[in-house]
């Protein structure tokens, strides 16, 4: 089952949800400015 | 003069006034000219036409370059010409290094000639920074074993493949079916001149 | 085809499978299996005793299933090998020998039950994929019917039908009571064209199949009425508009408009379509005898493999990836591989043989050589550094990088030939043991201390590989694209070559801001060397904010060599994420990073 993950983008600061799987990397990028610089959110 | 001496060209190219037009290729002359390891710096009208070429190699000889800088276009467009050129008169191809200042600044700075005279002295000091530390290299040969596979026996593999075996080659031509002919087999006539497929 | 058979410079391994490839331009090692045919295709003679015998019948796949055959068979009359086969499969079973009757039938004896996979070694210089494409099966597509009504059928199936070699012998006549028909229709775009189902892209030969099968029922069966239903008619070849135009001449007519749904009429099977007119702005209903749909191709399912075998790119659209769209339109990625065919895209049959000519020529200039010299840009490892981690081979994507064990301290060792130059090798060693020839680490330092050793806060630090982002740099500037003046951009064969310690570097320096750019995952030029940029990124990124360092100043974008607009909308919206560091932030970050390293 593919998981969720939470993303933020580093360009505009949107955050959304998206499918996760860690092992098999994925092109992202953010839906509201379409940057590539996605970063997974950590849980802190 | 010393054996490792550095000794850098730099060619500015105006390319017309694709570059000139808003770059001030005189003053980008000039600062690289006062850049550590130059030697020589040129400006020139085209630096790929032949003149240009004719120049390149004739100050290699007698100012004794051992790099050359080619500030003008992408390497993308002219790296092979300008690595030619220089191991036409004996210098490694690789000891050029292109300084791009059209596609990534005359042309993207067309209305700010400040901007882009001073960006582009900034690529031509980066590209003088790198080729400073350029080495020649020498390519490896592999040998060719004189045969080819063809995947796939539809038209297209059985081109390839009757084009390479009448040219003298050897071919192997592996098909998944148990006949050649592809998806072309199964068709009746064909467009646009209506003949058979088979 | 029959030239292939008869060449004595081809080979040809019909019923085989590439199953393994290694080496490189020049030198490849290929294992292909060469399934059991079951009849010796040497001496067999296609006479065809064997098959009145065989008790199974089975549907015949070259007759779209609309014939059968037997389970002894040949897969149409000229096929080659001119050879019998038996599908085993169906065969009523040879161990025990269950009905042996072919075999008995046999005068030659070419029937081997005892007959088993061989495994085949070559050894070549170059290789070309024409592995073709899959034709679309329009099941999912239920509002024409395919399924449900005998009438609709696909081009494919009304190409057997009319042939004078297919299940009717040319009698063309529809399926369900095996008359003539008055009306018939063709839907076009099917499975192509469509956003949601389907296939995106134009499949490039449907519209003039049609064209052709319009023309090849006006010429033998002038009292037929054709209705073609469309989108947009593309005849864009050479000859292409003249036979449309004939084919309107002859009396076909075009509706614009995609049915929206097809009903059949349960006593007379006929069909009725519904259909929006566009041209005419109406409502409109066909009753048609037969429907056939126009299927678009599709790449093959096992693209994939082959994808992978022979280090392969492939487009999002499933087919496989030109070196470059137009200087370089029959290579790929891999040196010494060449694409001809529907393999590279949806085509028709005289771009198919171009293509396939163009690919022969480019292999010759690899045969035609004794000798081909490989790119100086192959990794250089300091064995003095090295501690034999081994993640150097495990990176490669072109497993260039051999021998080393952990345990026993065996250090990597480089098969230059196979190593493709993309330099991630050199970024992920984690003691920096590994440098690459002509984009060596010391040159990319001193790239970095000159564009940021004056004014560092005025500059943009942009990492760009060869293939992609710095292509659609230049791209940018050939469309005259407007951006600030920020942008410093080092080149390298591949964002792969970005370490993490050039990236450190440069925030040292003093940048406010760093870019990693290089090609969209499906282009990258060194099959996935780009997963590992990303995830040293996504790496740094973590790094960084545990150095109270805004992780937002190290950007990642793909931008591929077309994308010359989001180059420049990159450019522009990072100058104005670099207004907004401040002197402090970078003072901070300088010696942060200073006391690290």
């Amino acid at each position: 089952m593919a998981e969720e993950a939470k993303f933020r983008c580093l360009r505009c600061g949107h955050e959304f949800i998206a499918p996760y799987d860690k092992d098999n990397p994925q092109e992202r990028s953010c839906p509201k400015c379409k940057s590539n610089s996605v970063r997974r959110a950590r849980e802190r | 003069m010393p054996e490792d001496e550095v000794r850098i060209g730099v060619f500015v190219c105006e390319c017309g006034l694709n570059i000139a037009g808003s770059v001030d290729c005189e003053a980008v002359r000039d600062y690289a000219e006062r850049l550590p390891g130059v030697a020589l710096a040129v400006r020139n009208r085209y630096t790929c036409s032949d003149p240009g070429q004719e120049e390149i190699k004739k100050a290699i000889v007698e100012h004794h370059l051992n790099r050359v800088v080619v500030a003008s276009c992408t390497p993308r467009l002219h790296e092979p010409t300008f690595r030619k050129c220089i191991s036409d008169v004996g210098l490694n191809p690789y000891l050029l290094e292109m300084a791009n200042i059209r596609e990534q600044c005359s042309w993207v700075h067309l209305h700010d000639r400040e901007a882009a005279t001073a960006k582009a002295k900034d690529i031509v000091k980066i590209a003088v920074a790198r080729a400073r530390l350029l080495e020649p290299q020498v390519e490896m040969e592999v040998p060719v074993t004189k045969a080819a596979l063809v995947i796939g026996g539809g038209v297209a593999g059985i081109q390839a493949a009757l084009d390479l075996a009448d040219a003298g080659h050897q071919v192997y031509l592996v098909e998944k079916e148990p006949s050649i002919g592809g998806k072309m087999a199964q068709l009746n006539k064909t467009f646009p001149t209506m003949d058979c497929s088979i | 085809m029959m030239d292939v058979g008869r060449h004595p410079r081809i080979k040809l391994l019909a019923y085989s499978e590439v199953e393994e490839v290694s080496g490189y331009v020049g030198n490849f090692k290929v294992k292909v299996r060469k399934k059991a045919r079951y009849v010796d295709e040497e001496e067999c003679t296609a006479c065809g005793d064997c098959v009145e015998v065989c008790p199974v019948i089975r549907p015949d796949e070259y007759q779209m299933g609309l014939s059968s055959r037997r389970a002894i068979y040949i897969p149409f009359p000229q096929g080659v090998p001119s050879s019998y086969i038996i599908n085993i499969e169906e065969c009523l079973g040879v161990q025990p020998i269950a009905c042996g009757k072919c075999a008995e039938k046999c005068d030659k004896g070419c029937i081997d039950f005892d007959m088993k996979d061989q495994i085949v070694e070559l050894e070549v210089g170059t290789i070309i994929v024409a592995v073709g494409m899959e034709v679309y099966d329009p099941t999912p597509l239920d509002e024409y019917g395919y399924t449900r009504f005998e009438n609709v059928i696909t081009t494919l199936e009304f190409e057997r039908l009319i042939d004078s070699g297919g299940p009717l012998e040319g009698h063309f006549a529809r399926p369900t009571d095996g008359k003539m028909l008055k009306r018939i229709g063709f839907i076009q775009c099917v499975g192509s064209r469509a956003e949601r189902r389907g296939n995106p892209y134009c499949s490039n030969i449907c519209c003039m199949n049609t064209v052709k099968d319009s023309l090849l029922l006006r010429d033998h069966y002038p009292e037929i009425d054709i209705t073609v239903f469309y989108l947009d008619m593309r005849a864009f070849g050479k000859g292409f508009e003249d036979l449309y135009k004939r084919s309107k001449d002859a009396g076909v007519r075009y509706v614009r408009g995609l049915p929206g749904e097809v009903k059949e009429d349960p006593q007379t099977r006929n069909l009725l379509v519904t259909v929006e007119n566009t041209t005419a702005c109406r409502l409109e209903e066909h009753e048609l005898d037969m429907l056939v749909l126009s299927v678009g191709l599709e790449p093959r399912e096992d693209s994939k493999t082959i994808q992978q075998l022979l280090s392969l790119s492939r487009t999002t659209d499933g087919f496989f990836l030109e070196s470059h769209p137009k200087l370089k339109p029959v290579d790929t990625s891999t040196r010494g591989v060449f694409l001809a065919g529907c393999a590279e895209g949806p085509k028709d049959i005289k771009e198919s043989v171009t293509q396939a000519s163009a690919a022969a020529a480019r292999a010759q200039i690899i045969l035609n050589q004794d000798k081909i010299p490989i790119e100086a840009i192959t990794p250089i490892i300091d064995y003095d550094l090295c501690n034999f981690c081994g993640r150097c081979a495990r990176v490669c994507p072109y497993g260039a990088i051999v021998d080393v064990d952990p345990k026993r301290k065996v250090p990597p060792r480089v098969i230059e030939a196979a190593c493709a130059g993309c330099g991630t090798c050199s970024a992920e060693c984690p003691v920096g043991a590994i440098t690459q020839r002509h984009f060596g680490d010391e040159q990319i330092f001193a790239q970095l201390e000159a564009m940021l050793g004056e004014r560092p806060e005025e500059k943009i630090v942009v990492f760009a590989c060869h293939w992609c982002s710095y292509a659609g740099g230049d791209m940018a500037g050939v469309s005259r694209l407007q951006y600030p003046p920020s942008a410093r951009v080092i080149r390298t064969m591949c964002s792969g070559r970005t370490g993490e310690r050039f990236i450190l570097r440069a925030f040292t320096l003093g940048a406010p801001i760093v870019l990693v750019s290089g090609c969209h995952f499906a282009d990258c030029h060194y099959i996935n060397a780009n997963r590992w940029t990303q995830r040293r990124v996504e790496r740094l990124w973590d790094r960084l904010e545990r150095a109270s360092i805004r992780p937002e100043r190290l950007q990642l974008e793909w931008i591929s060599a077309a994308e010359g607009q989001k180059f420049a909308r990159t450019m522009r919206e990072l100058e104005e994420m670099r207004k907004k560091v401040t002197p402090e932030e970078i003072e901070y970050t300088k010696q942060v990073l200073a006391e690290k390293v």
